[in-house]
């Protein structure tokens, strides 16, 4: 999705893309590392949380110290993550400083220092993180969920598991950083203020290298659906649901958003109206589409206590039945100019522009202009979105819940 | 950009700040009311207030509401703190005119029975969720402590009693006198049209009556009390300390902002690199939050329970050298360019600029650029920092720890 699109590919295949935005100062950016979550070993899940931080422990010439005291010298608002397909590390900065902070990330990607009593530290963290995720059960229920739905790997929690991690060298994690920071499969991404041909030439200096051969590709086994409980004397019981959709690259998306749209997209939304404003049932309700390349899912939450959590689960599976029974033309409308409104919203933050633009080339092969966007979100309509969901009835839902009750899903005739 | 203002003779003010090159809009209504306005009795009705100013007006109904909202693809919301109830919207700018006018008709609602009885149910289901949030439960009971009779201590969800016990009639009455014109700003920000929007507040809110809506404002330097709950369910030691600091209104509020991010910004700071870095805890953050009148510094920290020992040795080492040699060149020029880029960022959306200009105004009545920003925080000195640690110490602390039970 961009207005105007830059992009150059590095002769080792290495993608750098980038949206000029007018009226900002600043710039964001973002190196799209294929080393997600799914494309890890066997017996390493959390290996990438751990990369994240080791590799900011010391590079090029610089100790961790100094290399921190760099990073933050430039006032530079630092972003990783990892998820399925990809570690990303990035920042977001004023533009000013652009060319000085990706000399540092060369650094980081390239020459991390990677010290074996670092590496300790950098695992024990990620142990913890684990460990704290048992006291964010929200957050917890829809790692899980997620983790149920998709086909293996790909639902893997980046966070990790703790056994794996316990088990984690630092031999095996450096290979892995050999192995899956591989440029040839690289994306970068920036979007705000910034020149593109000093970037390419940059770019060019730092990361042209002898092409890489293309890591293997993952085998994927599907899950049957079903419900899990874990057991917690929390106050809510933490619902969490998905059930599959069609992937962006599929003609009847924009169908799906819409719907999805219709069914949690604003506060007049079917599931907040039903299961918040008239039954009073939840504070926290929703729900919205996730994808990956491979899959997509529609992935609801709700938190309430014990005894509406029965209640709460079968208004919101009711609510997604009745989606394909009618849906009025309002609706519609009001889901079209939602999803539109937030594209626009969305275009104006640098961060969100360089995480969208790398997404988009990487699930769809190519970036959308918000044109297309824009004009493909019209061309919906309440037949269309009807017609899509009479032709692909909700299957299955996959359920996990967290909390003092375990709850009865309902076997779902499709 | 350019600033404007307006007063109604009610005394509502009307501000905004243009800028034509925006792509979208915001809008916001800053009610000066909150926890710390509440009695012990009605503890919760700010916040349970503004969840029912979106049930509708005698005109319009809850769903009617959302459905006017929805129409506009609104990015719309509201939020309650210990002083202030904001309801604000980030539209595009065709929408302004239509948002805006929507949020003046919520501003008078109907307050029914029947939604009250329903919306109190949605408000317990939030204090449950809380309540499974270590991280915001930790806090919230620090609070209390901290601030002990000092009513910045209240609740700001309010209590399951005190939300149970509260009255449809009992929120009405606070309803008249917080949610006065006089007690309220009106503000925008980015792409839109100064001139329509003073028209439309002045059409609609002029018939609005002006209350004697007052606070009291009392400083206070914190009990500095110790506790620790348990929780069966618990896994980590959850842990926050609070000390006192400056008000909003104070000219050092910049100093000691850059004081926070010195000692507890989440990487690069005096926390990250005594506790996270070496692995003693997973999360070390501190944060300084001004408020009307008073101030206080937060930290939070999680760590396993076999670390807190070390962890409080630690922290207590930390501010002992703080208190012994101050801050360094090195790190105020760190900590300087992490706040300046985060604010420049930040006011680059008009939504994130919308929040800066209504809490000026709320607190300051005063329109600070960003500019006047910037040129605050660059002007802070080494002194400055060093002479806020001898005066207000945050090594003396309130401490509030939640977590597993003890097996000893």
């Amino acid at each position: 999705m961009a207005e105007s699109l830059d992009q150059h590919i590095l002769k080792n295949g290495m993608v750098l893309l980038g949206e000029p935005m007018e009226a900002v100062e600043s710039a964001a950016f973002g190196f799209m590392l294929p080393a997600g979550a799914a494309q890890l070993p066997d017996g390493c899940c959390g290996a990438g949380a751990v990369i994240c931080d080791w590799i900011f422990r010391g590079a090029g010439d610089k100790n961790s110290r100094q290399l921190s005291d760099a990073l933050d010298g430039l006032g530079l608002h630092r972003a990783s993550s990892v998820n399925s397909s990809h570690i990303t590390i990035g920042a977001a900065l004023e533009a000013g400083n652009l060319a000085e902070a990706i000399n540092l990330y060369a650094d980081i990607i390239l020459r991390a220092s990677l010290k074996d009593d670092q590496f300790e530290l950098a695992r024990q963290l990620a142990i913890d993180g684990v460990h704290a995720l048992d006291d964010d059960p929200r957050q917890k229920v829809m790692l899980k969920v997620r983790e149920q739905f998709y086909p293996s790997p790909l639902g893997r929690s980046a966070l990790g598991e703790i056994d794996e991690l316990q088990t984690l060298t630092a031999e095996k994690t450096k290979q892995i950083i050999k192995n899956n920071f591989n440029l040839s499969q690289t994306i970068f991404t920036v979007a705000g203020k910034y020149d593109f041909d000093s970037i390419v030439a940059q770019m060019e200096n730092l990361f042209e290298t002898k092409p890489q051969k293309p890591l293997e590709a993952i085998k994927l086994v599907s899950k049957a659906s079903k419900y899990e409980h874990l057991h917690n004397e929390g106050a809510q019981v933490h619902i969490g649901l998905m059930t599959e959709t069609v992937k962006p690259v599929d003609e009847e998306y924009y169908n799906a958003r819409v719907a999805v749209s219709v069914l949690s997209g604003g506060m007049s939304a079917r599931l907040f109206t039903e299961v918040r404003e008239k039954r009073g049932l939840c504070y926290a309700i929703g729900a919205s589409y996730h994808t990956l390349k491979e899959a997509a899912g529609i992935m609801c939450y709700a938190g309430t206590t014990p005894e509406k959590s029965q209640e709460t689960l079968d208004v919101i599976m009711a609510e997604f039945d009745r989606l394909s029974e009618g849906i009025s033309k309002e609706e519609v409308e009001r889901a079209k100019v939602g999803l539109k409104s937030l594209l626009i919203l969305q275009s104006e933050s640098s961060s969100s522009r360089a995480g969208g633009i790398g997404s988009d080339y990487y699930i769809l092969g190519r970036v959308r202009s918000l044109e297309e966007i824009k004009n493909k979100i019209e061309a919906t309509s309440d037949d269309s979105v009807l017609g899509f969901l009479r032709k692909n009835k909700f299957g299955d839902f996959t359920v996990v819940t967290i909390g003092p009750k375990q709850i009865r899903v309902q076997e779902h005739k499709s | 950009m350019e600033f404007k203002k307006k007063k109604l003779t009610n005394g509502l003010a009307i501000i905004g700040e243009v800028n034509k090159s925006a792509k979208s809009a915001a809008v916001g209504f800053f009610v000066k009311t909150g926890s710390r306005d509440e009695g012990k009795q009605i503890n919760g009705v700010s916040h349970f207030l503004e969840h029912m100013l979106f049930k509708g007006t005698e005109r319009l109904s809850a769903f009617e509401v959302n459905e006017a909202f929805d129409r506009t693809g609104a990015q719309f919301n509201a939020f309650t703190s210990e002083e202030n109830t904001v309801f604000y919207a980030a539209v595009l700018p065709e929408y302004l005119v239509e948002v805006t006018g929507l949020w003046i008709e919520l501003m008078r609602p109907a307050l029914r029975d029947e939604d009250f009885d329903i919306e109190k149910n949605v408000i317990k289901e939030e204090i449950a969720m809380y309540k499974d949030l270590p991280s915001y439960d930790v806090l919230d009971r620090c609070r209390s402590l901290h601030f002990d009779r000092h009513p910045c201590g209240n609740s700001i969800l309010g209590g399951e009693e005190s939300v149970s016990n509260l009255r449809a009639e009992q929120m009405r009455d606070y309803f008249t006198n917080r949610y006065a014109p006089n007690n309220m700003v009106l503000a925008c920000a980015g792409n839109f049209d100064w001139d329509q929007i003073c028209s439309i507040a002045q059409a609609r809110c002029s018939n609005w009556q002006k209350q004697a809506a007052s606070r009291k404002l009392k400083d206070y330097a914190g009990s500095k009390k110790k506790s620790r709950v348990e929780k069966s369910n618990l896994a980590r030691e959850h842990i926050c300390l609070i000390s006192p600091g400056v008000s909003a209104q104070d000219p050092r509020r910049f100093a000691a902002s850059l004081l926070g991010t010195i000692i507890g910004d989440h990487v690069g700071s005096r926390f990250f690199w005594g506790l996270v870095d070496k692995a003693l805890a997973e999360a070390a953050t501190m944060l300084f939050g001004s408020m009307d009148g008073t101030g206080a510094f937060y930290s939070y920290i999680r760590c396993s329970s076999e670390n807190v020992g070390k962890v409080l040795d630690t922290i207590r080492d930390i501010f002992r050298s703080l208190s012994e040699s101050g801050v360094s060149e090195d790190e105020l020029r760190t900590a300087k360019n992490k706040i300046l880029s985060a604010l420049v960022i930040k006011n680059e959306l008009p939504m994130g600029r919308l929040v800066d200009l209504g809490f000026n105004w709320i607190y300051l009545k005063e329109h600070r650029t960003v500019e006047d920003d910037i040129s605050d925080i660059r002007a802070v000195t080494v002194e400055d920092v060093n002479s806020l640690i001898e005066k207000y110490n945050p090594g003396d602390f309130t401490q509030l720890s939640i977590g597993p039970v003890q097996s000893s």
